[in-house]
């Protein structure tokens, strides 16, 4: 973006969520963007089915995980007074899922949540959704990633447990 | 994306989608399927993982309940959510307005009071100069009571005021005696509040005066209505009228002042020296006992805002202490006030006029608007005095449901988080008594005041336990403020009750009657309790029991074929009874049940003396006794009436039967409804 100009508002945003340490703070993200810049909110989870299913098929657990997920989500846009829409899919794989849902959407942006983890080795590990993402989204990708000290302290605590 | 604003307005949302199936995305392999999540206008999950019953979770399922919330609706407003709880908390402006209006009307008549017990006493208008003093010492008490309030405020922030106060030291019965007087009184001073309020009104306007029960119990219906919708709105509809009054009086004592001592126009009374010759110092020291008595009525109301301290917004207990202090001020101010200016100008109370109305001519000047306006907001104060008991009665009552000694339906909050039985309850009792009595405050007044000291005695009897107790800082000049007050409250009580009889002895026997209720209630839910109550550690299993089906049948009929098969869904022993008068339609009946439910048994029973109820049951106890490992489900048809009507036209034998159940040993009854598709009227979607 040149100096001086000033970024577009975003007028509609798909917060990605999957139940994971991130989705906390990829509400509260939203919540901000909603708060300065009126941004729509659609907050998506993607049931990943396996070739072992029909694509429609009743899967009612990982259904209802997704449910609780986006309850929680929509319990706390709601603490923060912000309208969040909420939408459930099944989908082969959840990158293009979320890609195509914010197409569909006429979405600004994907905002999506990056655990702070390592692999065997001490490289980065980012998973293949995120990168998917970030290379095929046709809109701005915000990608959070939480801190450092918030990993070490998951961590530990489940050690402890 | 950036091109996409057309794109976005065409868009249809994904909620309006119609669901066809998959969802083609850009790539050809990238299909995805919008799963329905029909449950989440219903219910969600909290992060505990329980679900939530959302509001149209409580939306009523049929018509006649969906038009039963909308009226509800109509009249209290939108049913809040618990967790709203904490925005009709009362800020501290509030607060005053709700709690402090019975004090603080008390100071439109305590003046009065206190100069016609002067009066009666025969001594003349002299006599009549004590009543700065007496105010003065009444206001040294009202001192005593509100810091040692302030201390119960502290102490114990969870509402009940002297109730947990005595509960924590003085054990059972003195907290029960000390709530049971303050119920009374609550109740009491809803009655004489709006009796009086409403002799006002006849007063300026006499045509009224044979509707004047209607009026006050119309007034009670009002005030009822509006705390009904919510403690805060109650609130915000009745400080206007407290503070107006607040505001005019402190007005008009300001500018009586200056008439009096900067302008010098005050009379005063002839000194009680030159009249007190053929008065000896008992006598005097008893006509002012009497004043005092007659104008501690001022007190009443002081101990609300101890009673009803969850109600603040937080820090609930320092914001609940600093209003009390305000009250307590403000109450002083305005009753020293307008006894100095009553003696001042030297009003003598008459029939025609009361003591305020003539302070009020003296200082704004007779059929001025500033009289006019001043004995307006003092009518209105007087009406609201009864709001305090409204907020503080409920509470009180709910802390008592949650100790057992009150039904636990009082500490249950309505749709607008009131605890709306405590005020359909304080209302209809004062409606009550306003009707009994006729609406007249002069026959009511003697009931009244007399629970409100005996309370502040045993609260600050309670106090002093607790200083002795927990032995804080500071705690010996704790002890001593709150010894001084139970002395001297005791002592106002016993001069009320003697000063005020025989009608208040009315009261002092009730308050017994009541703790007997209250300990009965309690007795009542403690046996359930021991009853219900199992040990945590048990681990239980399945029951191997069998299961033993009896259905009553009046004939052939769908509504029967149902319950049967349900039945025979839960065991294979199942027999049908069928008990008649009809001994050839019996017959029959046998013929084409053995062909349409073959394999279960019927039971014909004849019954001669045409009873069908009690053979039944003694056809269970006979013929099919209880035994150990067994039980007996009694299964019921029952057809749902289409109509209201439709409860004439059909028998009721299902309820009948139902009732003599009821408590028999391993006896479980089963009521399975027929109507067709008419019972799923409801909006909740079919699993």
């Amino acid at each position: 973006m040149p100096r001086g100009e000033a970024a577009a508002p975003i007028k509609r945003a798909v917060l990605s969520l999957n139940g994971g340490p991130t989705d906390d703070l990829v509400i509260d993200f939203g919540c901000k963007l909603a708060r300065s810049d009126q941004t729509e909110l659609m907050a998506v989870y993607v049931v990943e089915v396996d070739w072992r299913h029909d694509l429609e098929a009743d899967l009612e657990s990982q259904r209802e995980e997704a449910s609780r997920v986006l309850d929680l989500a929509e319990g706390m846009a709601e603490k923060e007074k912000v309208p969040l829409g909420a939408q459930l899919l099944q989908a082969r794989d959840v990158g293009a899922a979320l890609i195509d849902e914010a197409v569909s959407l006429a979405a600004d942006a994907i905002v999506m949540g990056l655990p702070y983890r390592m692999r065997f080795g001490g490289d980065f590990a980012m998973g293949n959704t995120i990168p998917y993402v970030l290379k095929s989204a046709p809109c701005s990708v915000f990608v959070i990633r939480e801190a450092v000290a918030a990993s070490e302290a998951r961590e530990a605590t489940m050690r402890r447990e | 994306m950036t091109e996409g604003k057309d794109d976005r307005e065409a868009t249809p949302h994904p909620r309006e989608d119609p669901r066809p199936g998959p969802l083609q995305g850009q790539k050809p392999g990238d299909r995805r399927v919008r799963v329905d999540r029909p449950r989440s206008e219903y219910f969600r999950y909290t992060p505990s993982g329980a679900l939530e019953a959302r509001p149209k979770a409580h939306q009523a399922v049929d018509t006649r309940g969906r038009a039963i919330a909308s009226g509800r609706r109509l009249l209290f407003g939108r049913p809040l959510a618990t967790a709203e709880e904490i925005g009709e908390r009362l800020s501290k402006k509030q607060a005053l307005a709700i709690f402090s209006s019975d004090a603080i009307s008390s100071s439109a008549y305590a003046t009065e009071e206190i100069l016609r017990a002067l009066l009666v006493a025969g001594v003349g208008i002299a006599a009549l100069s004590l009543a700065l003093p007496i105010a003065i010492s009444i206001a040294l008490l009202l001192a005593v009571v509100a810091i040692s309030y302030r201390q119960v405020v502290v102490a114990y922030p969870s509402g009940g005021g002297s109730y947990s106060v005595s509960k924590a030291n003085l054990g059972r019965v003195a907290s029960l005696v000390a709530a049971a007087a303050l119920l009374i009184d609550y109740v009491l001073t809803v009655a004489v509040s709006i009796s009086s309020a409403s002799e006002q009104v006849i007063a300026a306007l006499p045509q009224l005066e044979p509707y004047q029960v209607f009026l006050a119990v119309s007034v009670v219906a009002v005030i009822a209505l509006a705390n009904l919708r919510g403690v805060r709105e109650a609130g915000n509809l009745f400080s206007i009228p407290t503070y107006l009054f607040v505001g005019s009086a402190l007005l008009m004592i300001g500018l009586g002042a200056w008439q009096i001592v900067g302008e010098g126009q005050g009379r005063g009374y002839p000194p009680l020296a030159d009249s007190s010759a053929d008065l000896a110092g008992l006598a005097i020291l008893l006509l002012a006992l009497r004043a005092f008595a007659s104008g501690a009525v001022a007190l009443t109301g002081t101990e609300a805002i101890a009673t009803g301290v969850p109600s603040f917004r937080p820090p609930e207990a320092r914001n609940a202490a600093t209003t009390l202090a305000v009250m307590a001020v403000l109450l002083a101010v305005l009753f020293i006030g307008i006894t100095f200016l009553a003696t001042g100008f030297g009003v003598v109370p008459n029939e025609e006029s009361t003591v305020l109305s003539s302070v009020a001519g003296y200082v704004f000047g007779l059929d001025s608007l500033g009289f006019y306006l001043f004995l307006t907001f003092a009518a209105l104060i007087l009406m609201l005095a009864a709001n305090t008991s409204f907020a503080a009665f409920p509470r009180l009552a709910a802390v008592l449901a949650e100790d057992s000694y009150f039904p636990r339906r009082f500490a249950y909050r309505g749709d607008r988080l009131a605890f709306s039985a405590g005020i359909v309850v304080l209302a209809l009792l004062a409606s009550a008594l306003i009707i009994i009595f006729g609406g007249d405050t002069h026959a009511l007044i003697p009931l009244y005041a007399v629970g409100v000291f005996i309370d502040f005695t045993i609260s600050q009897t309670g106090m002093i336990r607790h200083w002795l107790r927990t032995r804080p800082d500071r705690w010996r000049r704790r002890l001593a403020v709150n010894s001084v007050g139970a002395v001297v409250t005791g002592l106002v009580a016993i001069d009320v009750a003697i000063v005020k009889a025989p009608a208040s002895l009315f009261v002092i026997v009730l308050i017994p009657i009541l703790v007997g209720v209250m300990w009965f209630i309690r007795h009542e839910y403690d046996t359930a309790r021991e009853e219900l109550d199992l040990d945590r550690t048990l681990t239980f299993g399945a029951p191997a029991r069998h299961n033993r089906v009896i259905i009553p049948v009046p004939g052939l009929s769908r509504a029967v074929i149902q319950s049967v098969q349900f039945g025979r869904s839960l065991s294979d022993d199942v027999r049908a009874v069928h008990i008649t008068i009809d001994q050839e339609g019996a017959v029959g009946l046998q013929a084409d049940w053995e062909h349409m439910l073959p394999g279960v048994p019927l039971v014909i029973i004849e019954t001669p003396y045409r009873s069908l109820v009690a053979p039944f049951l003694h056809y269970l106890d006979v013929m099919a006794p209880t035994s150990e490992g067994t039980i007996t489900i009694v299964v019921l048809p029952e057809y749902v009436p289409r109509h209201w009507w439709d409860r004439f036209l059909h028998g009721q034998k299902s309820q009948r039967i139902k009732q003599a159940l009821v408590g028999r040993p391993d006896t479980v009854v089963a009521d399975v409804p027929y109507g067709g598709e008419r019972i799923y009227r409801g909006t909740t979607p079919k699993p």
